[in-house]
């Protein structure tokens, strides 16, 4: 691959170890990645909506990612990245499970949370813009995915395609 | 897992709840607390590996397949359809998470919605690093948003 392998790890690693669930990587990945040019906010997308059709967490977008930017090796190293820091929890519950259902830890997970949604929000308008996906029609996909990813009743992998089928109808 | 009566369903309520206190994506961590209290490390390796190899594999399949026609016209007049609703559901992702989080209090409500204003600020600014923001807002739960336990979260993030 292009990139070097363990900077590339560490990168995944970190963003891994620093967010909360699912897509809250997206703004450490972004900023690592994207603001030194390994990879484009064209190739996040791509990802994210990969990660959406494909099974398993959400999270695994960064498996895509890694494939995009580093191949089959990358892939490999994003998903040893995304295993590693959700077990810490095992030998942390083992030693101290009292410990984490304290007021405090409530208020440190509660904290990261807000600021990585906050940072997430940012930039999910940042790639929409990045993308170049800024045509009404485009703007009005973006709201409509919106409101039926926050209602939840559709399954994500339908509304991928029918982003894809409006892009079809309209994109050219 | 009740069937089998490998965990009763307290337990994998307790083991849930810690599994959102984790870094990283909460199913893993799920996967690795069950497997952990069924077999030990060798069940930590079976779930974990069970869960995450396979889905990446397939993640993996897809995003070659996918690169295999991404430069044809047809499938860049769909990622310009794609971009936007990634974008939009990565929105709604974001909401979702400040929807389980916020807590329900009026005075408390408007102190989490402040801290993810300001991250969201500090996002578009660009001038505050990403790992600054996120610190910055645990320290502020530390401090002030440690009162109540978490809600317990209706929505999957992870």
């Amino acid at each position: 691959m292009i990139v070097d392998p363990v900077g590339l790890f560490l990168v995944f690693l970190k963003a891994s170890a620093l967010s909360l669930g699912g897509l809250s990587s997206l703004p450490l990945l972004r900023a690592d990645l994207v603001a030194t040019h390994i990879a484009t906010d064209q190739q996040l997308v791509q990802a994210i909506a990969i990660g959406r059709v494909s099974t398993g967490p959400n999270g695994l977008y960064i498996v895509s990612l890694g494939y995009l930017v580093g191949g089959f090796a990358g892939a490999a190293l994003a998903t040893v990245a995304a295993a590693v820091p959700p077990l810490v929890i095992i030998p942390i519950a083992r030693v101290s499970r009292h410990l984490l259902l304290t007021p405090p830890v409530a208020g440190l997970v509660r904290g990261v949370a807000l600021a990585t949604a906050g940072l997430l929000a940012a930039s999910s308008l940042q790639i929409q813009i990045a993308a170049g996906a800024t045509a009404w029609w485009q703007i009005a996909l973006a709201a409509a995915a919106v409101v039926l990813s926050y209602r939840g009743t559709i399954h994500p992998a339908f509304v991928i395609v029918g982003g894809a089928a409006a892009g079809i109808l309209l994109g050219r | 897992m009740e069937r089998e009566r490998w965990l009763s369903p307290r337990e994998f309520g307790e083991l849930w709840a810690l599994s959102q206190l984790s870094p990283g994506i909460h199913l893993v961590a799920l996967a690795g607390l069950v497997g952990d209290r069924v077999a030990g490390w060798r069940g930590v390796a079976a779930t974990v590996g069970g869960m995450l190899v396979p889905a990446a594999a397939i993640t993996v399949a897809v995003t070659v397949a996918y690169g295999a026609i991404a430069s044809s016209e047809i499938a860049r007049a769909a990622l310009s359809g794609v971009a936007p609703t990634a974008a939009g559901m990565t929105l709604a992702t974001a909401l979702l998470l400040i929807r389980s989080t916020a807590r329900r209090a009026r005075a408390q409500a408007a102190l989490d919605l402040a801290v993810s204003a300001a991250a969201f600020a500090a996002g578009i600014a660009v001038a505050i690093p990403t790992v600054a923001a996120i610190a910055i807002g645990g320290l502020i739960g530390v401090v002030a948003l440690g009162r109540e336990r978490p809600t317990s979260r209706e929505t999957p993030v992870g």
